[in-house]
């Protein structure tokens, strides 16, 4: 059976990688090339590049970046964001190397470009991303161009549905607290046929148990905390044993430790 | 249109010679052709008509010429698929191409089984791959050699002769996926 993913997230601002805290402070981690390659080696299930400030300052992707990172050679399936809004920015962006995309700021202003990047790449190809929160118990969406929160209407969602394979939910509100991440924004989620990635404050395996064990989510994606210690894919799998997360195959190519 | 530059590293590391091209001359030089695709069924065989791949890759079937045709590339090699309306294949592995049915995706880590008892596929079985697709083979069940289950049966590795399809990405499948590429392309090479 297929089985459900710990999907590695590097953010990326100002061309460096970053810890990111509730959509408004940053810090740094250093070059992405060296993060990326990490969570490589560590044996994630997918990494997802996702480069913050292009759609506010409608730079469009990094392009730049996207190559310095296909030239590492990943052996990890690479999902691609960031300033994409344009048939050919995505069908660019796979071809520079990204196995999948995500796309955020298209699907609110032209949801019919998304349509016909979809003709081109599959929808199996293009991840919706949804920064959510909840108050007044109402599934509100943040537009972080313009910093408004407004509520999300099921048929904006339903559209955005037909167009994409998953959405990426953020809960931006709790991004970098740990054990954060409000489970509501699944389980409130008006369409349980979408498979979700669960995204934003979420750390620990006991919290990644709970939100594995639903069924609309396909994944979990984890950020700041796979860098705070080496091998915290594998401790994370190890302690995430008899959930459907894959384990992951540590082959050591170095022939010293081999013989450790 | 695929994904050129993730097969291109993959099999560097694994210690081969890789061109990229669509020039029939580079192509003719090379020992297995490899087809990778990320897409849509339609605009992939556009793009292979307009550089007047299309009948060059059925000579070369016809030559017993390996090839080896990964995800979206995997697809092409069948007869023709329902993806956005019906288009026709290249032909060279008799079959459709079909939606999944069970979910709308098969997307993420799956275990490949091998249905065909002893081949060059056998020490992957029961390994995980990466799958990122909606549409599949709906062809015979003797070209089928490996297959995956996702509440359906999904053909996860299709063969016909010296054309080979891989419905998931070997070069984004880790270890397993190198080791099952380099022993498929030794195979080949050798056969």
């Amino acid at each position: 059976m297929l089985k459900k993913r710990l999907v590695g997230v590097v953010i990326i601002k100002n061309g460096w990688a970053v810890q990111s805290f509730g959509y408004d402070r940053y810090l740094p981690l250093g070059k992405p090339e060296c993060v990326i390659e990490n969570l490589d080696r560590w044996g994630v299930d997918e990494i997802l590049v996702l480069c913050i400030d292009r759609s506010a300052s409608s730079l469009g992707p990094n392009f730049k970046l996207l190559k310095n990172i296909a030239r590492l050679g990943l052996n990890t399936p690479l999902i691609f964001g960031g300033g994409i809004n344009s048939v050919k920015n995505g069908i660019d962006a796979i071809q520079l190397g990204a196995d999948r995309i995500c796309i955020d700021s298209m699907l609110q202003d032209h949801l019919e470009e998304a349509e016909e990047l979809t003709k081109h790449l599959g929808a199996q190809a293009l991840i919706g991303v949804l920064p959510l929160s909840i108050s007044d118990n109402d599934l509100k969406h943040l537009d972080h161009r313009q910093k408004l929160n407004s509520k999300i209407s099921n048929e904006h969602l339903n559209e955005i549905a037909h167009v994409v394979s998953e959405i990426l939910i953020i809960d931006w509100m709790h991004e970098g607290e740990k054990e954060g991440f409000d489970a509501r924004l699944i389980t409130d989620f008006p369409m349980n046929h979408v498979p979700l990635i669960a995204f934003g404050g979420i750390s620990e395996h006991e919290q990644m148990h709970s939100l594995l064990a639903l069924n609309n989510v396909s994944a979990v994606a984890v950020g700041n905390s796979l860098n705070y210690k080496e091998h915290s894919v594998q401790k994370l799998k190890d302690n995430l044993m008899h959930t459907s997360l894959r384990q992951s195959d540590y082959e050591s190519k170095h022939t010293l430790l081999n013989d450790v | 249109m695929g994904n050129h530059a993730s097969v291109l590293h993959c099999l560097r590391d694994l210690g081969y010679r890789v061109r990229v091209s669509d020039a029939r001359d580079d192509l003719s030089e090379v020992d297995v052709l490899i087809l990778p695709g990320v897409g849509a069924f339609p605009k992939a065989m556009e793009e292979l008509h307009n550089r007047s791949l299309v009948e060059y890759l059925q000579e070369q079937a016809y030559l017993k010429k390996p090839i080896i045709g990964i995800c979206l590339g995997m697809q092409l090699l069948a007869d023709m698929s329902y993806e956005h309306g019906v288009t026709s294949g290249l032909g060279l592995i008799p079959g459709e191409v079909v939606a999944v049915s069970e979910h709308k995706w098969h997307i993420g880590w799956n275990t490949l089984e091998c249905i065909k008892g002893s081949s060059v596929f056998t020490s992957s079985d029961k390994k995980a791959f990466y799958f990122n697709h909606s549409f599949m083979y709906g062809g015979g069940a003797e070209y089928q050699m490996c297959v995956s289950n996702n509440n359906e049966i999904i053909p996860s590795v299709i063969r016909k002769d010296n054309v080979v399809g891989l419905q998931f990405h070997p070069e984004k499948s880790q270890g397993p996926g190198q080791e099952l590429l380099n022993n498929l392309i030794l195979e080949l090479c050798d056969a």
